[in-house]
């Protein structure tokens, strides 16, 4: 834990080194950001409730997922890159050290601009989410699921670039996927689309089922997002580890 | 007792067009501790593969090995603590940060006290003569101070083995001149086994005692420097320098390769002629006003070596 504690500040200390470019990242993703907060507010203002989901609801999920994609994109920013860093061969100075490779790999990389997202979405909660102490224990944990799936989901998508070859082109397929459907609530889907949300592209466990967990709590929901963190999760490590054995490693020149 | 075991040892590479690439095949060797041992070849021979499987980056697709005790793709872990590793195209330290940023790091990593990693950042900025370049951002360092600094991170948690591939690769000559002292000092102070790979001849000569030759992934060629020089060489280069002008040189197995009005270089063909026939000839022949007998340089007994057919 220590070096993975000492991997992170160092990965805090290489994005703070250049505070104009951190600041300027962070600052531009939050107005990104709140421009889609805008939109929907808009949006819902003209067309009123849709299957179920009004405005109130709407930024709550949008709360939880730029949370959790700060989480998983910004602060274990390596989680999208490790497909291509196994295809570039890049994992080699990794592998020297007396380190979990995984581990080392999601602690030692910040992205400033997802950051943005992570300081975004509490605030966005705090303002619009309805925080109660037993709502703002259930953004934690459904926001923290929501990362767990995403991280492990697009760990697992890299890794096959160990098995079928490529720079982690699945990867960034299923990052733009994963994102961009978590964007709307699940209930916008249906039929073959919502099964794929649960499965092949698990948007719905990334934002619709954790705001369903602050909205309206259960256990079965609960445990299902739960659930879902642990498959991932356990998928990504898993897959990741098998794809080890193939790792090529590769003559770039680079900066590991 | 040995710090390094390979046994038959293979590793091929599937290629996207399903061609299957032998990059080491069957290697076996083996290395004793506090040795210096250079492991050379051409581009594509199977150098940097067999390195990377010796580190634990790499799994051999058969065969085996032990380094320090431990089989580096099982046991990577519990070998990284005991091995140090510098690839002069890879880098151990954080771009943005300081070197020492970086040190704290490993320090953290390789579970040394806050003491410990002090006295030894110490001991190694003073050996290495690097000390005023850890505070400056890596980023901002040469090439040859940021070696400097990567030899010192890959020697923070003591290593017995020090595993070196091709360190000094864009380094000036002084900087080169400089690194191949450091190697030296640090396997006799520290007794620490130095396997290294280099294209750069100097590296071979100064460093290493013992040379491995692997070309086409195979080993074609180990023993002393030394003994590697003299015996795969059938030539001898002489330097005369007469104190009146010659005329032609017609001696046999003798060839000029170099003349000015009074200067020779000559190559001798050991096998045509001894060395001792050559210079009563020359002696008796002309007016000699100093000779010398070289060996040819390294690069053409690597050359010869490398040269030879594939298996």
């Amino acid at each position: 834990m220590r070096a993975l504690a000492a991997t992170w500040c160092s990965a805090w200390l290489d994005a703070w080194a250049n505070r104009r470019s951190f600041w300027t990242q962070l600052v531009v993703m939050t107005i990104n950001d709140s421009v889609w907060v805008l939109f929907w507010i808009l949006f819902f203002h003209r067309i009123g409730e849709v299957r179920g989901w009004d405005t109130e609801k709407m930024l709550l999920l949008f709360a939880i997922l730029t949370t959790a994609a700060g989480i998983a994109l910004g602060v274990f920013a390596n989680a999208r890159k490790v497909g291509q860093l196994a295809g570039d061969g890049e994992l080699d100075a990794t592998l020297t050290l007396p380190v979990d490779p995984l581990a080392h790999l999601l602690a030692r990389r910040i992205d400033p601009s997802l950051i943005g997202d992570l300081a975004f979405g509490p605030i966005l909660f705090a303002l619009a989410g309805g925080p109660t102490p037993e709502r703002i224990a259930l953004f934690i944990v459904g926001s923290l699921c929501g990362a767990i799936v995403l991280t492990g989901f697009l760990i697992a998508a890299g890794s096959l670039t160990l098995f079928v070859g490529g720079r982690g082109e699945q990867a960034d397929l299923a990052f733009q996927a994963a994102l961009i459907l978590a964007s709307y609530p699940i209930d916008f889907f249906g039929g073959v689309t919502k099964i794929l949300l649960f499965t092949a592209v698990p948007a719905a466990f990334i934002s619709s089922l954790p705001a369903e967990l602050v909205d309206s709590f259960t256990f079965q929901t609960t445990a299902t997002l739960l659930g879902s963190a642990a498959f991932f999760s356990l998928l990504g490590i898993a897959l990741f580890r098998l794809g080890m054995r193939r790792y090529a490693s590769g003559a770039v020149w680079t900066r590991a | 007792m040995l710090a390094i075991e390979v046994d038959r040892l293979t590793k091929s590479f599937v290629l996207p067009s399903k061609r299957i690439v032998e990059a080491v095949r069957a290697i076996t060797l083996s290395v004793e501790q506090g040795e210096r041992l250079a492991y050379i070849g051409p581009n594509g021979a199977g150098k940097s593969t067999s390195i990377k499987i010796l580190t634990g980056i790499l799994h051999p697709t058969t065969g085996d090995a032990q380094v320090l005790g431990f089989v580096p793709w099982r046991q990577r872990k519990e070998l990284a603590r005991n091995i140090g590793v510098l690839f002069g195209q890879r880098s151990q330290l954080w771009f943005q940060l300081t070197p020492m940023q970086s040190y704290k790091l490993l320090g953290a990593i390789y579970g040394l006290s806050r003491e410990e990693l002090e006295r030894r950042i110490d001991e190694y900025g003073s050996l290495l003569e690097a000390a005023a370049l850890f505070d400056i951002p890596v980023r901002n360092l040469s090439l040859g101070q940021r070696m400097r600094c990567e030899l010192t991170a890959s020697l923070l948690h003591s290593p017995r083995v020090l595993f070196l591939d091709e360190p000094t690769i864009g380094l000036d000559l002084v900087a080169k001149q400089r690194f191949r002292e450091l190697i030296v000092r640090l396997n006799e102070h520290k007794g620490t086994t130095v396997f290294l790979t280099s294209h750069d001849v100097s590296d071979i000569e100064q460093v290493a005692k013992r040379v491995i030759v692997i070309n086409h992934g195979q080993i074609i060629y180990d023993d002393k420097v030394s003994v590697m020089k003299r015996s795969l060489l059938r030539t001898k280069l002489m330097e005369v320098r007469f104190d009146e002008p010659p005329g032609a040189i017609d001696i046999d197995g003798v060839q000029v390769l170099k003349s000015t009005d009074m200067g020779f270089k000559l190559s001798v063909d050991t096998e045509a002629r001894s060395i001792k026939h050559v210079l009563d000839e020359l002696l008796d022949r002309y007016s000699v006003g100093d000779i010398s007998v070289l060996d040819p340089p390294l690069e053409e007994v690597i050359s010869k070596i490398y040269e030879t057919p594939r298996r």
